[in-house]
């Protein structure tokens, strides 16, 4: 948990137009089993390459580690600066104990970290779209393809503590896992220390108006042109 | 036995023409095909290629289907510069390699046998990312299988079809990627004729195949072929081919554009199935060395 403090934080409402309609903050999305969930509105924002891997989160895992994606992500979210849900911060954690116990660098897979709602795997809310849940592919020397394997290291994650869920051997996608291990906290978001949610009261960088607001006041008012509109034609 | 068939294929020949020609040289090499064909008592082969030096093409069972083995990879080459071409897919995108992949029969999934697959350089990247111009690469010089499925996976079987649809390629039907064990026990193999094969390289050699840059692109990662025991086996040393082999348990292709000195390039494809007991053998590069020679002393009427 070094120098937390190095990493800005964000309100995903604040961000551009194609961001949030990227990261969807706030939103709800439901579970393979229809369950309604809400999106992270609060994101780290990680700046260039290079903080990504000097920021750390815990003594053996570094930010960038949970935001390797490749070309199933959108494009824009591939471009720095990068932004995770603050609730990966608990994710490392539990991967730091994780990694003691099992004795073993943990490498997490590409995709296998954060995954943006646009990310192509996201077809229904799953716990890496919060920046909670990691696929671990190859633990030490051991790259993760057998069901002895997956099993061990399944047992393990799960001693270190009943909030911790992973997925069983097995070949049916999004249920099991047959060549990697995962490890995910549930649909938990994190609201940090430095962020007031009530938004009028400490407007942020000084915009008088948040961006949704604005959205919404655009929205109210579109019908009511087009109604103008119509009766200038008829 | 061979002597008696190869006397009946003469019989057929029509009177012989003048020794010089053209059409003397084509009896010739077809006379030579079929001598390689017994020798090595081949089941099937097809044959085709065009010299842009003579503008001569021929063909010997050009339309003739085959499993395609390894050659359907040229197919998922050309599928991928399409996109590459229309903005859809860059070739510096990084891909997630992983080997698990989904059967077009039972949507079952299954894993590649990493021990066939030749190539460390893909699957020592599993867990993390490879671009798709490496992927390409790899894919064709070293006939990686992992390499090839990932890219199926990104364009798509009916991109890698419509590829070959727009551009007027009949011969080439591509169904699946590799290995996917469920659809070739279901019968759903890809595959290829050597008319078919020949005018896609064709398109590639001319600068034709969506255009003159990703012709080049792609004919660079075929000049950097690295088994070269097919068509470079039967061509002098100096020759330059970029190329790609196909083989499984009872075929041996080879599809290349040969660059010799001092002429134009030609196009070769030789498609090759032999009995499940046979070995390999080297028919493939006897007939390279025969259209070679053929080509060498080929002279105008």
């Amino acid at each position: 948990m070094s120098e937390p403090q190095q990493i800005k934080v964000v309100d995903a409402f604040d961000l551009d137009d194609e961001l949030r309609s990227l990261l969807k903050p706030g939103e709800m999305v439901r579970d393979a089993q229809g369950r309604r969930k809400r999106l992270p509105r609060y994101f780290y924002e990680i700046p260039t390459h290079d903080a990504a891997i000097q920021i750390r989160l815990t003594p053996h895992f570094g930010i960038n580690e949970f935001i390797l994606v490749d070309l199933k992500e959108a494009q824009r979210l591939q471009q720095f600066p990068r932004y995770i849900p603050c609730a990966v911060r608990l994710l490392a954690f539990f991967l730091e104990q994780f990694r003691t116990v099992a004795g073993a660098s943990i490498h997490i897979a590409v995709n296998g970290g954060y995954r943006s709602p646009a990310h192509k795997m996201s077809i229904n809310a799953t716990e890496h779209m919060w920046g909670t849940a990691a696929d671990i592919y190859r633990i030490g020397p051991n790259i993760l393809k057998t069901q002895e394997l997956i099993a061990k290291f399944n047992d393990v994650a799960e001693e270190l503590s009943d909030d911790v869920t992973v997925m069983k051997y097995g070949h049916d996608t999004g249920i099991s896992v047959d060549d990697h291990v995962h490890i995910d906290l549930g649909y938990v978001t994190v609201v940090p220390r430095e962020i007031s949610e009530d938004r009028m009261e400490v407007p942020q960088e000084n915009r008088p108006r948040f961006a949704f607001e604005e959205r919404r006041r655009r929205e109210r008012r579109a019908p009511q042109i087009a109604v103008t509109a119509n009766n200038k034609s008829e | 036995m061979v002597a008696k068939a190869q006397v009946l294929e003469e019989e057929k020949l029509p009177v012989a023409p003048a020794k010089d020609s053209v059409a003397a040289s084509e009896v010739s090499l077809y006379r030579n095909v079929l001598k390689i064909k017994n020798e090595h008592t081949l089941e099937n082969l097809g044959i085709a290629f065009y010299d842009a030096q003579t503008t001569i093409q021929w063909a010997y069972n050009g339309d003739q289907y085959f499993h395609a083995a390894s050659t359907m990879k040229l197919a998922v080459l050309l599928g991928v510069f399409r996109q590459v071409e229309r903005g859809e897919l860059s070739l510096e995108a990084a891909v997630h390699i992983r080997n698990r992949f989904t059967s077009i029969v039972n949507q079952q999934p299954f894993m590649l046998d990493l021990g066939r697959d030749a190539d460390p350089d893909v699957y020592g990247h599993l867990g993390r990312t490879l671009t798709i111009r490496e992927l390409a690469y790899w894919m064709i010089t070293k006939s990686s299988n992992l390499a090839t499925n990932l890219l199926v996976e990104v364009v798509g079987v009916p991109t890698i079809q419509h590829a070959l649809d727009e551009l007027e390629i009949d011969g080439v039907r591509i169904l699946r990627g590799v290995e996917d064990q469920a659809a070739f026990e279901a019968g759903l193999n890809n595959e290829v004729t050597a008319n078919g094969l020949l005018k896609m390289l064709r398109l590639i050699a001319d600068g034709r195949a969506y255009s003159k840059v990703a012709s080049d692109e792609m004919l660079n990662i075929m000049l950097e072929q690295q088994y070269r025991s097919g068509i470079p086996a039967g061509l002098p040393k100096a020759a330059r081919v970029a190329h790609k082999t196909g083989n499984i348990s009872t075929v041996h292709h080879d599809a290349g554009i040969v660059f010799v000195e001092d002429r134009k390039p030609y196009v070769l494809v030789i498609l090759t199935q032999f009995p499940a007991e046979s070995a390999r053998g080297t028919a493939v590069a006897d007939v390279s060395r025969d259209i070679y020679n053929t080509i060498a002393g080929m002279t105008y009427e």
